[in-house]
């Protein structure tokens, strides 16, 4: 309990210092979001500034927008005047959640079987494995994304090679997201398993002579999947580079797209608005995965 | 790991070949322009997308005309000096961060490292691409945007390693004839640190390979005229469906230097962490 208020307090500080830090950084670019392909005029460039606030001192500005943000209100994107930030969030957030999931989930089973398959094999299929899974890791995912395109889009037209319309436009990209981290993964689970395989408990589980499916099953997976669980947060980290790489390739409306757009259109409320909302997502996933950590090995608890 | 021969010479020889694709990427990085006797951004409109093999360009044209080979040449330099230099400053910067916290212990250690968990829940590309916002889009900025991104790991790994030594009783000997802190730092500890620190680096310079070629990729890195394998890839995307070969030649590059560059890291953690 007392852990819990502990994490719960620097969650908050991480929070708090990502805003601070993407304020800052974003007021300290360079140009102003109104300096585009048009030339503006001096007088509506000094309207615009001051209808947004952005001729007020620094820290009042700051403020400002630390009191707001708290409160709930993340104004408005200023590329699209009127378009709340909330409601850009709003609609892309479930898109990128679902293609997460989705990902993530393939990820997984992926990484534990093939886990499973190198920590059980034996040499020189162990290396050759573990060879493969370091190609996998090394694949940066938008070739992984563009090789799939052109030859399960273009040229063996299975599936839609860009947008988000149906089961179908999931398939392509969540695969381009999960193949290195399920190499990643797999690496893990295989160390882990091997440790599993050789600890007196699984020796002794052996020795009774149960089945040998429930022996790998309850006495080696369930123990060595806290190696995985304890790096769900990194993991999600993972998978939040995927989603700004492959939601632009594949024009998917998700948060990374609207992320990546807004840095390069300067629009400083949605930077940050995109920003928050990855922070909270990576400290909520860290924090489940050490919630799941404890309650799937007694272990990590007693520490 | 285990002491299984053949195992082992399998990974002795997975290890030769990534040194020996490291060598050629790096003599590939550094050949003079003149090799090709072409320069990497003269157009030639008559060859827009020419394919491999065609009179003169080896590697073809890209969508402006421009030779292939040249930019391919010219874009292994440029990454390859990102990825190092990227290497060199975050593990630079880390191995300053975590000695200090190591060493110094008591309440500057909690501090560097609530300070580092921080930094360290943030993905390094997340960072980058808020930083690459105030750089610019040069290559100063970039290298500048990924260092920041990614020291965390090494601090963490040096700290870790430098309160392993702390606890040594050669240290404790040293210390107790009165040995001054800086030759402390100098002869024992730095010493002691280098095999880990050159792991380290060689696991951060893939990663800055790939994080350049992921913010160039995306259009938040480097911008044309200049050519990196991420501003390469990008071009080459734009062309796959006619011209498949402008991206996969980059795209080859890019694989088989991270490549190179993880088994070199995994083979050298094997052999000096024992």
């Amino acid at each position: 309990m007392k852990r819990l208020a502990y994490r719960l307090v620097g969650s908050v500080i991480l929070v708090w210092s990502v805003f601070t830090l993407t304020f800052f950084l974003s007021r300290l670019a360079p140009g102003n979001p109104f300096q585009g392909d048009r030339k503006l005029p001096p007088e509506i460039m000094r309207t615009l500034l001051s209808y947004y606030h952005l001729d007020r001192p620094l820290p009042v500005q700051y403020w400002e927008a630390l009191k707001k943000t708290a409160e709930g209100d993340w104004g408005s994107s200023f590329k699209n005047p009127g378009v709340s930030v909330s409601d850009v969030i709003g609609k892309a957030l479930p898109v990128s959640i679902t293609l997460g999931s989705v990902a993530f989930f393939a990820s997984l089973v992926i990484a534990l079987s093939l886990g499973l398959w190198i920590a059980r094999s034996k040499e020189p299929m162990t290396s050759v494995l573990r060879s493969l899974t370091s190609v996998w890791v090394a694949l940066p995912s938008f070739l992984l994304a563009s090789v799939l395109i052109e030859f399960l889009a273009v040229k063996l037209p299975l599936f839609p090679p860009a947008l988000w319309e149906g089961w179908r436009s999931i398939v392509l990209p969540a695969l381009a997201m999960s193949i290195a981290p399920a190499g990643y993964l797999a690496r893990i689970f295989a160390t882990s398993l091997k440790d599993t395989f050789q600890s007196p408990f699984y020796q002794a589980a052996r020795g009774r002579g149960i089945s040998s499916f429930r022996l790998v099953v309850a006495h080696g997976v369930a123990p060595s999947l806290n190696a995985v669980v304890a790096i769900l947060g990194p993991l999600s980290a993972s998978f939040l580079t995927g989603s700004f790489v492959v939601e632009s390739i594949f024009a998917i409306p998700g948060i990374g797209r609207v992320f990546v757009l807004s840095v390069m259109n300067r629009d400083y409320p949605l930077i940050m608005g995109t920003t928050l909302v990855y922070t909270f997502l990576l400290v909520g996933m860290t924090l489940v995965g050490d919630v799941l950590g404890e309650w799937l090995d007694p272990r990590v608890r007693a520490i | 790991m285990t002491a299984d021969p053949s195992s082992r010479n399998l990974r002795r020889s997975l290890g030769i070949v990534a040194v020996g694709l490291l060598g050629i990427l790096i003599i590939l990085s550094v050949l003079p322009e003149s090799v090709t006797g072409l320069d990497p951004v003269r157009q030639d409109t008559r060859l827009v997308l020419a394919p491999p093999g065609t009179e003169n360009h080896l590697l073809g044209c890209d969508f402006l005309g421009r030779d292939n080979l040249a930019r391919l040449i010219k874009g292994s330099g440029v990454s390859l000096a990102i990825g190092l230099s990227v290497g060199i400053l975050s593990t630079l910067f880390g191995m300053l961060w975590g000695l200090f916290s190591g060493y110094a212990g008591g309440f500057s250690d909690l501090f560097l490292m609530r300070v580092l968990e921080v930094w360290y829940a943030l993905p390094e590309l997340l960072i980058a691409t808020i930083l690459m916002l105030v750089l610019g889009h040069g290559i100063v900025a970039v290298i500048v945007a990924l260092s920041i991104g990614g020291w965390m790991g090494v601090a963490r790994v040096v700290r870790a390693e430098t309160l392993k030594i702390r606890e040594q009783a050669y240290l404790e000997a040293a210390r107790s004839i009165g040995v001054p802190p800086a030759r402390l730092l100098s002869r024992h500890f730095l010493p002691n640190l280098v095999p880990v620190l050159l792991v380290l680096l060689l696991f951060r310079i893939p990663g800055g390979i790939l994080g350049e070629s992921t913010l160039s990729f995306l259009g938040l890195g480097l911008s044309p005229p200049a050519s990196s394998w991420g501003t390469l890839v990008n071009e080459g995307w734009k062309a796959l469906p006619l011209a498949p070969w402008v991206l996969a030649f980059p795209a080859l590059m890019i694989v088989l230097a991270l490549l190179a560059f993880q088994w070199t890291a995994e083979r050298a953690g094997e052999r000096w962490s024992r």
